[in-house]
């Protein structure tokens, strides 16, 4: 029996009869009665007025059955909560089945019903499958309390489920102790605590278990290696040794990220005969992905693409295998494309050359247009091919297709500029084009090239003046361009069209536009025409420093930044990974999920379980109000007054944003580095600055929002930075701060060349001590204008 | 004291341990990600939704893990997707975010796979999963289409809740997966017309349609299939020299053996791999029948050190299908096809041309290739196009209408501005000469001759030898039993992946 028939069901009525259906006493005419709504669900029909009936059909021996009222189930919970309170029963009738698939399926659905008050349910379940005998329900009650601590944190917490978590970390089932510590560092992830740090055996043992583990496995373990700093180059090669054979492998993951290790470790090495052959062993795996799916092969592209930048010499004999394929997707071609401008050279360029000719001719408009402008980039990069590139775009002009004579004329222009009075005998054939301009950029490239070489174009003021009878229609661009063309032939050309012209170009742009560039420009000819012509000519005729080739280079920063994230997102959108992942937004959901849940519970006038969510979440709301600018409440958390202000509001909505406002209010001029988000009851913000006296201070505010207990004994230590500082003395002169106080100090930096990590980047890694609270780590960041000398010394050599 | 304690527990062990106990024995994911979360701070798994649109844009299939991505996230995808750049029908990049959520998806079975996150999740790690689960859906149906997904909707979900569990990849071997799934697969027989081949189904033993459960439950035939897909790359100028080609390859398996025996291959043994043997190589001369590969990667499991001592990969081969072996080669090769394009003027009227192509089957007649398409792009001055075969007369009357008996076809299509000759099969040794008129507009003879092609070449011609020359010479099942002789299928096969033609 297919599955696929559910589908057809379109009448309507067609709740009622399901209702029906659910309600029939022959079992397999309820089983598919269940397949139906789920398939209803699927195509997103609202089936939620089934619910009570289809609840019914949870108790059952059925285990096919069982799992489709749970999908069911996990999809409708949300909207009926107090519906959903039926299916306790059987879940935890469930969690004590003797059948251990069965028990592992009620609790691990359990888990997936973000229903407050299912959840209390469902610690008792949860405690005994943490203890049950069969690893299969272990590993999934592990994951389970991840899912838990997302609903209702507190609980996890009173429940003492991190106590169980972590003692199945000693658990002798692989799954179970894996599932454990995900869920463990999932936690730690919400709550925010401090991290571990690799040390040298660790990484070491790492490695060792690189073997071991499967291709996923694999890409976390040195997605975890890339942040270890070696210890010298020794250290640095033995790692590299490790991870070099996981560059045969067939997931693409694990090459990339293998790379990402490879590269890091690389630029601890100290012999260049080393590097070199290193470089020459990352050549073959990168090319190897691009015999993958166009999926994948995109991501290697955009990585390779990172890579090329970083280590031009990685790729330079391999340009062949990045030609493009007739039946690549456009995206593939693009890079593809992207990546040959970067590895053409006097060797290659021929071929290269032939190529990109080629992919002039074909039918997508973007990738012929990119093709043009490569063909640009080849003449304006490499001297002693410029000639052979202006034969192919001659070539491609012949052809007469519109874009691509536009374009020809755009890549032009640039040739012209970068290599003056050399190639004008071109311009001949330029001007047979003239009519089929009609787009801006390649109308302004043309008058460009008129203007700038009037004096050898017989006719050029006729061909101005063509251009001229549309002037009030085109674009500013263009409009700018004919204007300040208009201006060099009359100077190269004083005669009398030529003066009519400019006559009728400067009347207009001052008169009749509105554009304050274009008149502005107008102006500033006629005053200069006007006033002083020759002083007119060495202004607009004088001699224009030559272009060098324009790439889309990436900032030399931000290059570092990506080869460390490479194989991630970030590697892929070349864009730090701050500018498209959102932590607030996250944060800010949950928000409204409180609310929703907040506005339900008044609704059926349940106000403890009001409460308890309040209570609960009131951490995370604030945080998510807040912003880096406007820190979580300065003053001591006002617990209390908060919540009564919530419950007098009913809905606790516009709390984090009242809170926000206030901290905003409070905010002192210093930013945060460790935010009261944290739950450390503590607040402090520091930034490195200027010292009056030369040299830098770190300067610091420490606010205590604890509830009772004064802050003293305050250490300070430095991680690792580009520039290489240290805290003159660890004790920091630091009054104890009470709660509810700020404290401020000023802590003098040395300079300590064991401390010199330039592939920092601008990161700054602070540890602060203080008697009440341990050792708290924080991420600071060195303001730019601080960096910026060291940041230009640095060699680009492989970061 | 600090080794022995995990965020304040203390752990039965050094901690050092914790990192050894779990990566030596974990089989997935997440006991990763804590050495991850550990020193990034930041989960690298976020939430996944998993959902799978039809080419028209219906949700089949739509797992939410985390609760963290809204419900509008398919309509928000398959608008992007379907309007990239604001144009139909260009293909969308795998990985783009709308609204700080992330959407990175493949294109298999005609089918969209997407998972959502919001983190900066890896999206090889992400995409190397969708195909995954792709390939156990194919593994579990025999082949994967719409309509199969459909059928077994329910089945999809039951094994998508195994395979992830709150975004944490747990399971994705198949054989593993059987143990826990209890619904049976629906096997769709594929519905295509003409006889017409499944997608891709050239590209493996996919032929076979088949579930890997039948293999355990109805006692079927035991069979193990050993592909060698070979994708050939070329350009030619018009007087057929070869100027570049490469050969994108893998050895495909695809198993049907119950208890999961190792299996032992071994490859040709005039191997060289890499270009460490091929400076080697070079003192013997280039001429030598060496196989050479420039790259390789080997299926998980295998050991590369003995492949590179002996030639010999030992595995013990998962159900299903899988790549064993993935190489490039970029030794030049025996071309099977070469095409010569001719153009001749028309002597007395100013808007005719001749065009005339010879396709040569230089392969031995032993082989035959299938779904021969050549394909000519043709300028926009090209008015009208009369095409004559060289097929015989008999056989055009033969081919009656829906028997799909033709030999060859040409065929003008006009709005794509391609002629498409095809060939339905081509014995080796054979030469076909296609005869078409152009008529062009006016004044555009000379634009023509310079702007048609570059010519393309699509076939799958299999047989062995392969073009790489990389053989498997023999495949032993390490079984100790008696009367056991599961069938064993190879197969060579060839295919066009950029097989081009330029005449100017």
């Amino acid at each position: 029996m297919a599955d696929g028939k559910y589908f057809s069901t379109t009448k309507k009525g067609e709740i009622h009869e399901l209702k029906v259906e659910l309600g029939a006493l022959d079992k397999s005419k309820k089983k598919d009665a269940v397949k139906k709504v789920i398939a209803a669900m699927t195509v997103g029909k609202d089936v939620s007025p089934l619910f009570p009936d289809v609840i019914n059909q949870m108790q059952t021996d059925d285990m096919e059955l069982k799992k489709l009222v749970y999908l069911y189930l996990i999809n409708y919970a949300k909207t009926q909560p107090d519906l959903a309170i039926m299916a306790v029963n059987t879940f935890v009738k469930d969690s004590q089945d003797p059948n251990p698939l069965i028990r592992a399926l009620a609790v691990r659905t359990m888990g997936c019903i973000r229903v407050d008050k299912i959840t209390e349910y469902l610690c008792d379940p949860l405690h005994r499958c943490l203890k049950d005998e069969d690893p299969y329900v272990r590993k999934t009650a592990a994951v389970c309390v991840a899912k838990l601590y997302d609903i209702n944190a507190e609980l996890v917490e009173d429940r003492g489920f991190l106590d169980m978590l972590k003692d199945l970390i000693g658990d002798a089932n692989p799954m179970v102790v894996a599932n454990a510590v995900a869920a463990l560092s999932e936690i730690q992830e919400l709550s925010g605590k401090p991290v571990l740090e690799l040390t040298q055996a660790t990484v070491a043992k790492l490695l060792r278990a690189l073997n071991e583990c499967t291709e996923w496995g694999q890409v976390f373990i040195l997605d975890s290696v890339v942040n270890y700093t070696p210890a010298d180059a020794r250290d640095a090669e033995g790692v590299i040794e490790r991870v070099l054979p996981r560059l045969q492998h067939a997931n693409s993951a694990v090459v990339l990220s293998a790379i990402k290790v490879i590269i890091k470790n690389m630029q601890y090495l100290q012999d260049e005969g080393t590097v070199l052959q290193l470089q020459r062993k990352l050549a073959p795996p990168l090319v190897t992905l691009l015999g993958a799916e166009p999926e994948l092969q995109y991501v290697a592209l955009r990585n390779i693409a990172l890579v090329i930048q970083a280590q031009p010499g990685v790729l330079a004999n391999d340009v062949k295998v990045f030609f493009v394929k007739y039946n690549d997707p456009s995206y593939v071609k693009m890079e593809k494309l992207g990546i040959m401008m970067r590895l053409v050279n006097e060797r290659n360029i021929d071929q290269v050359l032939l190529e990109f000719k080629e992919y002039a001719t074909e039918v997508d408009v973007d990738f012929v247009r990119k093709a043009v402008r490569a063909i640009g980039y080849c003449a304006v990069s490499i001297q002693s091919a410029a000639e052979r590139c202006i034969n192919v775009l001659l070539e491609l002009i012949q052809t007469k297709v519109n874009y691509v004579v536009q374009e020809s004329i755009i890549v032009i222009k640039d040739i012209f500029r970068r290599y003056p009075n050399r190639y004008e005998s071109i311009i001949g054939t330029l001007c047979d084009s003239l009519e089929s301009l009609d787009e801006p950029e390649a109308k302004a490239s043309m008058i460009w090239i008129i203007g700038e070489y009037a004096e050898r174009i017989d006719n050029a003021d006729e061909l101005l003046e063509q251009f001229l009878e549309s002037f009030p229609e085109e674009t500013a661009q263009v409009q700018l361009q004919l204007m300040t063309a208009t201006v060099k032939l009359f100077l190269k050309k004083p005669v009398e069209k030529p003066q009519q012209l400019i006559q009728l170009v400067l009347t207009y742009a001052t008169q009749e536009t509105d554009n304050p560039d274009l008149r502005d420009r107008a102006y500033i000819y006629w005053r200069l025409l006007s006033t002083d012509p020759e002083a007119a000519k060495d202004v607009v005729l004088a001699e224009k420093p030559t272009i060098s080739a324009t790439s889309d280079a990436l900032d030399p920063s931000l290059l570092r930044e990506l080869l460390g994230e490479l194989g991630s997102l970030a590697s892929v959108y070349h864009k730090p990974a701050a500018s498209f992942v959102s932590k607030l937004r996250l944060a800010v959901q949950r928000a409204e999920d409180l609310a929703a849940a907040a506005a339900r519970g008044s609704a059926s006038g349940d106000s403890e379980a009001l409460t308890s969510a309040v209570v609960a979440e009131s951490p995370l709301a604030a945080s998510a109000g807040a912003t880096p600018t406007a820190p979580a409440a300065a003053a001591p958390a006002p617990v209390p007054d908060l919540l009564g202000d919530l419950l007098d509001l009913d809905v606790p909505a516009p709390a984090p944003a009242a809170a926000a406002a206030a901290a905003a209010a409070a905010a002192t001029e210093l930013p945060v580095v460790f935010g009261e988000d944290k739950g450390k009851g503590v607040v402090v913000r520091a930034s490195l600055v200027q010292a009056p006296a030369g040299g830098y201070d770190y300067e610091l505010s420490v606010s205590n929002v604890s509830a009772g207990v004064p802050l003293d004994g305050f250490m300070i230590q430095f991680n690792k930075n580009s520039l290489g500082l240290a805290p003159a003395s660890q004790a920091v002169q630091l009054d104890p701060v009470l709660p509810g106080a700020t404290g401020s100090a000023r802590v003098p930096m040395t300079h300590a060349a064991h401390l010199q990590a330039p592939e920092q980047g601008n990161v700054l890694q602070v540890a602060i001590k203080c008697n009440q609270l341990g050792v708290l780590y924080m991420n600071d960041t060195i303001p730019q204008h601080l960096m910026a000398p060291p940041a230009q010394q640095q060699p680009l050599d492989f970061f | 004291m600090e080794s022995t304690t995990l965020w304040g527990y203390e752990l039965p062990f050094p901690r050092q341990d914790l990192y050894v106990a779990l990566i030596a024995v974990a089989s997935f994911i997440p006991a990763v990600v804590l050495v991850n979360a550990l020193v990034h701070g930041v989960l690298n798994i976020g939430g996944l939704i998993l959902f799978v649109l039809s080419p028209r844009g219906d949700t089949i299939i739509f797992k939410d893990f985390r609760g963290n991505v809204p419900k509008t996230s398919t309509e928000v995808f398959f608008r992007k997707a379907k309007f990239w750049d604001g144009q139909d029908g260009k293909d969308a990049p795998p990985a783009f975010h709308v609204d700080g959520v992330q959407y990175l998806h493949v294109k298999v079975g005609g089918l969209y796979w997407v998972a959502t996150s919001r983190e900066n999740v890896s999206p090889s790690l992400a995409l190397e999963l969708l195909m995954r689960v792709h390939s156990i859906c194919r593994d579990y149906f025999g082949y994967v289409s719409e309509e199969v997904i459909r059928r077994n909707f329910l089945l999809v979900y039951e094994l998508l809740d195994e395979i992830i569990d709150y975004g944490f990849p747990q399971n994705s071997s198949t054989e593993r997966l059987k143990q826990f799934v209890l619904m049976e697969p629906m096997i769709v027989k594929p519905r295509l017309p003409g006889g017409a081949k499944l997608p891709g189904g050239a590209t493996g033993p996919t032929e076979v349609i088949k579930s890997v459960l039948d293999t355990d439950r109805t006692g079927a035939k035991e069979e193990i299939f050993v592909d060698i897909v070979e994708k050939l790359t070329a350009i030619f100028d018009a007087q057929g020299h070869q100027k570049s080609s490469s050969i994108v390859g893998a050895i495909q398996i695809k198993s049907y053996l119950s208890g999961n025996p190792p299996i032992r291959l071994g490859l040709s043994e005039n191997l060289i791999l890499g270009r460490r043997d091929a400076r080697a190589l070079s003192s013997y001369g280039s001429d030598s029948d060496a196989v050479m590969l420039d790259t390789y990667s080997i299926y998980e499991g295998v050991s590369a050190e003995r492949f590179d001592a002996e030639r010999v990969l030992e595995l013990v081969p998962p159900d299903g299908q899988f790549a064993l072996m993935n190489y490039r080669s970029s030794r030049s090769f025996r071309p099977p096809f070469r095409v010569y394009p001719l153009v001749e003027d028309d002597m007395y009227t100013g808007d005719k041309l001749t065009l005339y192509l010879r396709l040569l089957a230089e392969y031995p007649a032993t082989k035959t290739a299938t779904g021969v398409e050549v394909t000519v792009p043709l300028p926009r001055s090209v008015v009208r196009v009369h095409c004559e075969t060289d097929a015989p007369n008999e056989s055009k009357l033969l081919a009656l209408p829906g028997k799909g008996a033709f030999e060859q076809a040409a065929d003008w299509r006009e709005r794509d501005r391609k002629l498409v000759w095809s060939l339905k099969n081509l014995r080796g040794g054979r030469e076909h000469t296609l005869r078409c008129r152009l008529t062009v507009e006016p004044g555009t003879v000379e634009s023509t001759k310079r702007d048609y092609g570059p010519i393309m070449v699509q076939f799958v011609l299999p047989g062995k030898p392969s073009a790489s020359g990389l053989d498997v010479r023999y495949m032993k099942i390490l079984k100790e039993e008696k009367n056991y002789a599961p069938s064993r299928w190879f197969r060579v096969v060839a295919m066009a992946n950029s097989y081009q033609i330029r005449p100017h």
